[in-house]
C-alpha cells in the first residue's frame, strides 16, 4: 500500500471501522460480569443480558434455556455482524476477512474428518462446526481418504488450498495425521496471513504482526506441550511450528529440544515477553493455567488495537473480544447450570 | 395561568401498598398519570427485585402474542387495532389468560407444524412428478429399447448415455437423480467430476418453473439432474456429494412401466394432499381469525401489567413485609386524585385495609412539570430544548410565546410570505385530528407539532409586512402616499420663496437621471404615513440607505428592551427563592449597566427621532460620534444633542463604571460577612438545591427515614454537606466569571441582537431579486406571447418563493430567532438545571405491535 492510510483508509473502509467501534463498545463491562456472577439460575441470566447490547437475542428460545442454546445464539449474533462486515467490504478488507475465516475453516475441516473416522453423523457434526468458518464444500469432506483426496476432490476451490501444499501425503488419515495436518494447515495460514498483513504495510502490519506472532509462538508452546509423551519425533515437532513468531528461529529450534515443561520454561526465560507470562502460572490447584494466562495476553493485545485508527486489525480484534466474551459467558453460565460457583470468577475480564 | 409561568409546587409523597392492593393501586395510578416513581432499589439489580418472576411471566405472555401476531401477519388477516385501551386485568384473570394463550399457542403450533409437514409432503411429490417428466427426455433411447443391460444397445453416438462403454466393463449402472439449487449446479458438477475422477455422467436440465424450497420456503429456480455411474464405491461417493450440495433426491424408476405407474400414484396422492392442505388451512385461519379479535387488548393489558410490575419493582418493602412503600413526586395540585387513586384501587381489589399516603419533607429538589395545552406545547418544547427549568423559576415559555414570533417575524417581514404561512399553519391547525397528520413524521411531523408557531409566526410577519410595506417585495399604497411630487415644481411656490429652494424645473427634470424631494419645501412631505413606511421608497433609489438606518436603530432597541426584560425576570427569580440580596448586588448593577450604556443609546435615537425635523436635520450630530465621545472625552465641544448633555454622560458613565466592582465583589463579600456574622443562614451557591429552609424535626425525620431506607443515604449527606460547606474562593471565581460574561455579553448581544436587521435585509433583498429575475421579465413580453410565457413563468415564481423565501429563509430565521432567545435571552435569568417530571402513565405506553417483525 502507500503508506497513506489515514488519507485513503476512510474513503472504503471508514463505514465499517466506525461500525465496528460501535460494536465494541457493547462489548460487556465489569458492572455487567459482576452483576452475571450474582445471578442464580440462567433466566436471570437471561434477563440480564437483556439489559446489554445482546437485547432479547434469547426471546424466541422456549424453555428451558440451556446453556448451548445461549451459546449457539450467541454464535449467531456474532456471525451476523460479521457477515454484515464481510458483505459490505471492499480489497483489501474482504481479503482480510477471508484470513479470517480461514482459521475456522481450518477447524471444521479437522472437526468433520477426526468426526467421520470416529463414525459419527454429519448432522451431528455440523451443529458443533463453527459458523463463521462454514463453506458449502464442508459437508463432504468426509469422502475423502487422505489428504491429497481431500485436496483434490473438496478443498482445492476453497480458500484453504493454498495452505495445503505441505501437507500433501498419501498417509490415511487417523487420530495422530489428523493432528499433524490441523497444526501444518495453521502453520501455513499464519505465515500466509502474516505475510498478508506485512505486505499490506501502514498500521495493520504494525497491529497485526504482534498479534499474530504472539499467536504463532502460542502455537508454538502449545504443540510443544501437548506432544510431550507423545510418538511424534522431535523433527516432526519442530516442522509443525509456524515459523513467523518471535521465537523463530532460535527459540524455536531450543523449544523443539525441550522433554518436560521445565526445559520449555528455560526456553521462555530468553524471550522478555513470555516469560512474565510463564511466571504467572499457577501450579497444581491454584493459580492460573497457561491456557488462561494466554488468553489474557491476547486480550490485552486485542484491546489494545482499538488505540489506533485506519487499520483492518479492528475487525479481527473485535471477533477475538466477542469471542472471549462469549467463552466467558458459556463459563458464567456452565459455573451456574452445574451449580458450581467455586471458580465462577475465573472468567477473563476484557477491560 | 400561573402553572405556564413557574413549574408546579412538587410534594415527595410515601405510599403505604397494602400487598394485596398494591398491584390495583397501580393500575389506578397508571390510569390517571399523576405521580413519577422513585426507584427505592437502585443498587438492586434487575434480577434480583421483588417482582422479577411477575415480570418474566409478563414477557412470556408477549412472546406469546408476538408469536400470535407473525402468524396472524402471515396469514394475511388483518389486525383489528381498536382505540378503546382496557385496563390491566385483575390478578385473578391473568393466569385465566396466561392459559388460554398457552393453549392456543400449542394448538397453533401443533396445527402450523402439521401443516408445514404436509406442504413439505406436497412440494416433494410436485418436485418428484417435475423430475420424472424431465428426466424421461434424458433418456429417452433407454425407454425404447429394453433396459436389461445384457442387449446389446445400438452404437448411437448422439445418445446422451453412452451405454456401450458400461457394457464392456460388465458393471452395474446405478442412477441417482433429484433436484438442486440452480446456483450450486456449477461447484456440484465440478466436485462430482473431481471426486468420481469422471467415472460419471450427468445431465441437468433447467425446470421452467420455479417451486418453493421445503426447507426455507423461498421461492427459487432448480436444476433436474439425473447422473449415472457404476459401481458401488462411486455411487456412496455420489450419494455424499448429494447430500452435501443439499440435493433433493428421488428414486429413479428403471422402467418405462414403473415410470408410469409412479406417475399416476404420484397425481392421485397429490390430489388428496391438496385437499387436506385446504381443509388445514381454513381450520388454522379459524383460530387465527378468532385470536386476532382479541389479540390487540391482550398486547395492551400485557403491557399495562409488565409496567405496573416494574413499578413495583422501585418500591421497597417494610419491615413487616405486609406493605410495599414507595416514594413518587406528585404536584401538590393532584394530592387529591392520588389520593382518590388510590382509595379507588383498594376498593377493587375488596381489601379491608386501604392503601394510604403521606407527604414527606424533602431537600431534594423535586422535578419540573410545567402543564402545557396543545397551543403552548411547541414554546415550551423550544425552551426544553435548550434545558429544562430548575424547579419552580421563572419559566421563558409564557414570554416566548409573544418575543419568540415577534422576532422571527422582524427578520422575516413581508405580508405576503407571512400571508402564505399563516394559511399554511392555519391549514395544520384546522385538520389537526385526521390521523395522518398526526402520525405523520419526518419533516411533516415537524411542522405538525410547531403548527401553532408557524401560526403566530405567520400571524406576526403580516404585522411586521406591514410595516414594512413589504408584499412579495412590492409595497402597497393603502391610503396614499405623503410625499406630493408636484410641489417640487417651482410654478407651485410664490416667485418669493422659490430663491432658497433647490426647487424642480421642465430644464432640471429632463437633464437629471436622479431627482431628490426636499421635505423642507412647504408641500412636498404632507406627514408621515398611517401604517409603516411611505409606499413612495419604493421607487426610490436610496431606499436601502433610507431602511438599512431605520431597522438598525429598531434593531438595537428591540434587543435592549428584550435583554433588560430578562434581566427583570431575574429579580423575579430571586424574589420567589427569597435571596433579595441577589437583586441590591446582582441585578440592580446588571441592570444600571445595561441601560446606562444601551439604554441611553436607545434614549438618543428616539431622541434624535422626535426632536430634529426636515427642517433642522441638516444640524442633526451623528450619534454614532456622540456615543463615542462619551467615552472618550473629547477636548473640543461638540454640538450635542441637549443642553447639558456633557454632565448627564459623566454621570451615566460614572455610575456604569461604579455597578462593575459592585457585581464582582457584591454578592461575595456579602456572603462572606453572612458567614462570618450569622452562620446559621443556610446558603446554597449555584441552582436553587436549597427550596424551603428545613426546620430541625424536619431534618433528623429525613435523617431516620434514610437510615430506614438504606438506599441514598451516602449521596443525600454528601449534598448536605456541600449545602453547608463555604468557599469564598470559588464563589468569587463564580460571580467574577458570571460578571465578565455578563459585561462582555451585554455588548457582544447588543451586537448580536442587529442579525434580525441583517436577516430582514438578506429576506427583502432576496425576494426583490426574484421579482426582478422573473416576473419582471415575465411581464416584460408584449401582450401575444406574455400570456403564454407569464404561465410558466409565475409557476417558477410560485415554486421558488416557497422553497426558497419561505422554506429557506424561513428556516433561517427561526434558528436565529431561537439563538436569540436561548443565547441572549435566557442567559439572563434562566439556570434550565431541572429533569423533567415523568409520570407513570399508561397513556405513555406505545400501542402499537413492534415493527421490527413486519
Amino acid at each position: 500500500m502507500l503508506g497513506s492510510a489515514e488519507l485513503c483508509f476512510n474513503v472504503d473502509h471508514g463505514y465499517l471501522e466506525g461500525l465496528v467501534r460501535g460494536c465494541k463498545a457493547g462489548l460487556l463491562t465489569q458492572q455487567d460480569y459482576l452483576n452475571l456472577v450474582q445471578c442464580e439460575t440462567l433466566e436471570d441470566l437471561k434477563v440480564h443480558l437483556q439489559t446489554t447490547d445482546y437485547g432479547n437475542f434469547l426471546a424466541n428460545q422456549t424453555n428451558p434455556l440451556t446453556v448451548s442454546k445461549i451459546d449457539t445464539e450467541m454464535r449467531r449474533k456474532l456471525c451476523g455482524e460479521f457477515e454484515y462486515f464481510r458483505n459490505h467490504s471492499l480489497e483489501p478488507l474482504s481479503t482480510f476477512f477471508t484470513y479470517m475465516t480461514c482459521g475456522y475453516m481450518i477447524d471444521n475441516v479437522i472437526l468433520l474428518v477426526s468426526g467421520a473416522l470416529q463414525k459419527k453423523s454429519v448432522r451431528d457434526l455440523l451443529g458443533r462446526c463453527h459458523p463463521l468458518g462454514r463453506f458449502s464444500e464442508m459437508e463432504a469432506v468426509n469422502i475423502a481418504d487422505t489428504p491429497s483426496d481431500l485436496f483434490h476432490a473438496v478443498l482445492v476451490e476453497t480458500p484453504l488450498a493454498p495452505f495445503f501444499q505441505d501437507c500433501m501425503s498419501e498417509n490415511t488419515l487417523d487420530e495422530l495425521n489428523i493432528e499433524v495436518l490441523r497444526n501444518k494447515l495453521y502453520k501455513s495460514y499464519l505465515e500466509a496471513f502474516y505475510n498478508f498483513c506485512k505486505d499490506h504495510g501502514d498500521v495493520t502490519a504494525e497491529i497485526m504482526c504482534p498479534i499474530l506472532e504472539f499467536e504463532a509462538d502460542r502455537r508454538a508452546f502449545i504443540i510443544t506441550l501437548n506432544s510431550f509423551g507423545t510418538e511424534l519425533s522431535k523433527d516432526a515437532r519442530e516442522a509443525l511450528y509456524p515459523t513467523c513468531g518471535q521465537l523463530y528461529p532460535e527459540g524455536l529450534r531450543l523449544l523443539a529440544q525441550a522433554e518436560d515443561f521445565e526445559q520449555m520454561k528455560r526456553v521462555v526465560d530468553h524471550y522478555g515477553v513470555y516469560k512474565p507470562l510463564f511466571e504467572a502460572v499457577g501450579d497444581g490447584s491454584g493459580g492460573k493455567s497457561l491456557e488462561d494466562v494466554f488468553y489474557e495476553h491476547e486480550v490485552k493485545m486485542n484491546v489494545l488495537a482499538f488505540t489506533r485508527q485506519f487499520h483492518c486489525g479492528v475487525f479481527y480484534a473485535y471477533t477475538k473480544l466477542r469471542e472471549q466474551e462469549m467463552r466467558n459467558i458459556v463459563w458464567i453460565a456452565e459455573c451456574i447450570s452445574q451449580r458450581h460457583r467455586t471458580k465462577i470468577n475465573s472468567y477473563i475480564p476484557i477491560p | 395561568m400561573g402553572s405556564l409561568f413557574r413549574s408546579e409546587p412538587m410534594c415527595l409523597a410515601q405510599l403505604f401498598l397494602q400487598s394485596g392492593t398494591a398491584y390495583e393501586c397501580l393500575s389506578a395510578l397508571g390510569e390517571k398519570g399523576l405521580v413519577q416513581f422513585r426507584d427505592l432499589n437502585q443498587n438492586v439489580s434487575s434480577f434480583q427485585r421483588k417482582f422479577v418472576g411477575e415480570v418474566k411471566r409478563c414477557e412470556e405472555l408477549e412472546r406469546i402474542l408476538a408469536y400470535l401476531v407473525q402468524e396472524i401477519h402471515r396469514a394475511d388477516i388483518p389486525l383489528p387495532e381498536g382505540e378503546t385501551s382496557p385496563p390491566a386485568p385483575p390478578l385473578k384473570q391473568v393466569l385465566e389468560m396466561q392459559e388460554q394463550l398457552q393453549k392456543l399457542e400449542v394448538e397453533l403450533r401443533e396445527v402450523t407444524r402439521n401443516k408445514e409437514k404436509l406442504r413439505k409432503n406436497l412440494l416433494e411429490l410436485i418436485e418428484y412428478t417435475h423430475m420424472l417428466r424431465v428426466t424421461k427426455t434424458f433418456v429417452r433411447r433407454n425407454v425404447e429399447f429394453e433396459p436389461t443391460y445384457e442387449e446389446f444397445p445400438a452404437l448411437d453416438s448422439d445418445s446422451l448415455l453412452d451405454y456401450s462403454s458400461m457394457q464392456r466393463l460388465g458393471a452395474k449402472l446405478g442412477f441417482v437423480s433429484g433436484l438442486i439449487h440452480q446456483g450450486k449446479v456449477e461447484a456440484f458438477e465440478r466436485m462430482l467430476w473431481r471426486v468420481c475422477k469422471g467415472y460419471t455422467i450427468m445431465t441437468y436440465a433447467e425446470l421452467d418453473e420455479s417451486l418453493e424450497d421445503p426447507e426455507t420456503g423461498e421461492v427459487i429456480k432448480w436444476h433436474v439432474f439425473l447422473i449415472s455411474f457404476w459401481g458401488e464405491q462411486i455411487g456412496h461417493k455420489v450419494k455424499k456429494i448429494c447430500d452435501c450440495y443439499h440435493c433433493h433426491i428421488y428414486p429413479y424408476p428403471s422402467t418405462a412401466e414403473e415410470r408410469r405407474e409412479i406417475q399416476e400414484g404420484l397425481s392421485t396422492r397429490i390430489q388428496d394432499l391438496y385437499t387436506v392442505l385446504h381443509k388445514t388451512e381454513d381450520y388454522l385461519r379459524q383460530v387465527l381469525c378468532k385470536a386476532a379479535e382479541s389479540v390487540y387488548s391482550r398486547a395492551v393489558q400485557v403491557k399495562k401489567m409488565k409496567a405496573i410490575y416494574h413499578m413495583l419493582n422501585m418500591c421497597s418493602l417494610d419491615v413487616t413485609n405486609k406493605c410495599l412503600i414507595a416514594e413518587v413526586w406528585c404536584p401538590e395540585a393532584d394530592l387529591q386524585g392520588l389520593r382518590r387513586a388510590l382509595e379507588d384501587g383498594s376498593r377493587e381489589s375488596g381489601a379491608t385495609i386501604t392503601s394510604f399516603m403521606n407527604t414527606i419533607p424533602t431537600t431534594e429538589t423535586p422535578p419540573t412539570l410545567i402543564r402545557t395545552n396543545k397551543f403552548t406545547e411547541g414554546f415550551q418544547n423550544i425552551v426544553d430544548a435548550y434545558g429544562v427549568g430548575s424547579y419552580r423559576e421563572v419559566n421563558p415559555a409564557l414570554f416566548s410565546i409573544i418575543t419568540f414570533p415577534f422576532l422571527f417575524a422582524v427578520m422575516f417581514g413581508d405580508f405576503g410570505h407571512g400571508f402564505v404561512m399563516f394559511l399554511f399553519a392555519l391549514l395544520l391547525v384546522m385538520n389537526e385530528n385526521h390521523p395522518r397528520l398526526s402520525q405523520s413524521q419526518e419533516i411533516l411531523g415537524m411542522f405538525f407539532n410547531g403548527r401553532y408557531i408557524l401560526l403566530l409566526m405567520g400571524l406576526f410577519s403580516v404585522y411586521t409586512g406591514l410595516i414594512y410595506n413589504d408584499c412579495f417585495s412590492k409595497s402597497v399604497n393603502l391610503f396614499g402616499s405623503g410625499w406630493n411630487v408636484s410641489a417640487m415644481y417651482s410654478a407651485s411656490h410664490a416667485p418669493a420663496e422659490r430663491g432658497k429652494m433647490a426647487l424642480w424645473n421642465d430644464s432640471v427634470v429632463r437633464r437629471s437621471r436622479v431627482l431628490q424631494l426636499d421635505p423642507s419645501v412647504p408641500g412636498v412631505f404632507q406627514g408621515p404615513y398611517p401604517l409603516g413606511i411611505d409606499p413612495i421608497w419604493n421607487l426610490a433609489t436610496n431606499r436601502l440607505t433610507f431602511l438599512n438606518s431605520f431597522k438598525m436603530k429598531m434593531s438595537v432597541i428591540l434587543g435592549i428592551i428584550h435583554m433588560t426584560f430578562g434581566v427583570v425576570l431575574g429579580i423575579f427569580n430571586h424574589l420567589h427563592f427569597r435571596k433579595k440580596f441577589n437583586i441590591y448586588l446582582v441585578s440592580v448593577p446588571e441592570l444600571l449597566f445595561l441601560l446606562c450604556m444601551f439604554g441611553y443609546l436607545v434614549f438618543m435615537v428616539i431622541y434624535k427621532w422626535l426632536v430634529y425635523s426636515a427642517e433642522t436635520s441638516r444640524a442633526a450630530p451623528s450619534i454614532l460620534i456622540e456615543f463615542i465621545n462619551m467615552f472618550l472625552f473629547p477636548t473640543t465641544a461638540t454640538s450635542g444633542l441637549y443642553a447639558g448633555q456633557e454632565h448627564v454622560q459623566r454621570l451615566l458613565l460614572a455610575v456604569t463604571a461604579l455597578s462593575v466592582p459592585v457585581l464582582f465583589l457584591g454578592k461575595p463579600l456579602f456572603l462572606l460577612w453572612l458567614h462570618n456574622g450569622r452562620s446559621c443562614f443556610g446558603v446554597s451557591r449555584s441552582g436553587y438545591t436549597l427550596v424551603r429552609k428545613d426546620s430541625e424535626e424536619e431534618v433528623s425525620l429525613m435523617g431516620s427515614q434514610d437510615i430506614e431506607e438504606g438506599s441514598t443515604p451516602l449521596e443525600d449527606g454528601c449534598r448536605e454537606v456541600t449545602c453547608e460547606e463555604f468557599n469564598f474562593g470559588e464563589i468569587l471565581m463564580t460571580q467574577v466569571i458570571h460578571s465578565i460574561e455578563y459585561c462582555l455579553g451585554c455588548i457582544s448581544n447588543t451586537a448580536s441582537y442587529l442579525r434580525l436587521w441583517a436577516l430582514s435585509l438578506a429576506h427583502a433583498q432576496l425576494s426583490d431579486v426574484l421579482w426582478a429575475m422573473l416576473m419582471r421579465v415575465g411581464l416584460r413580453v408584449d401582450k401575444t406571447y406574455g400570456v403564454l410565457l407569464l404561465l410558466p413563468v409565475m409557476a417558477l415564481f410560485a415554486v421558488l418563493t416557497i422553497f426558497i423565501l419561505l422554506v429557506m429563509e424561513g428556516l433561517s430565521a427561526f434558528l436565529h430567532a431561537i439563538r436569540l432567545h436561548w443565547v441572549e435571552f435566557q442567559n439572563k435569568f434562566y439556570v434550565g438545571a431541572g429533569t423533567k417530571f415523568v409520570p407513570f402513565s399508561f397513556r405513555r405506553l406505545s400501542w402499537k405491535f413492534s415493527d421490527d417483525r413486519a
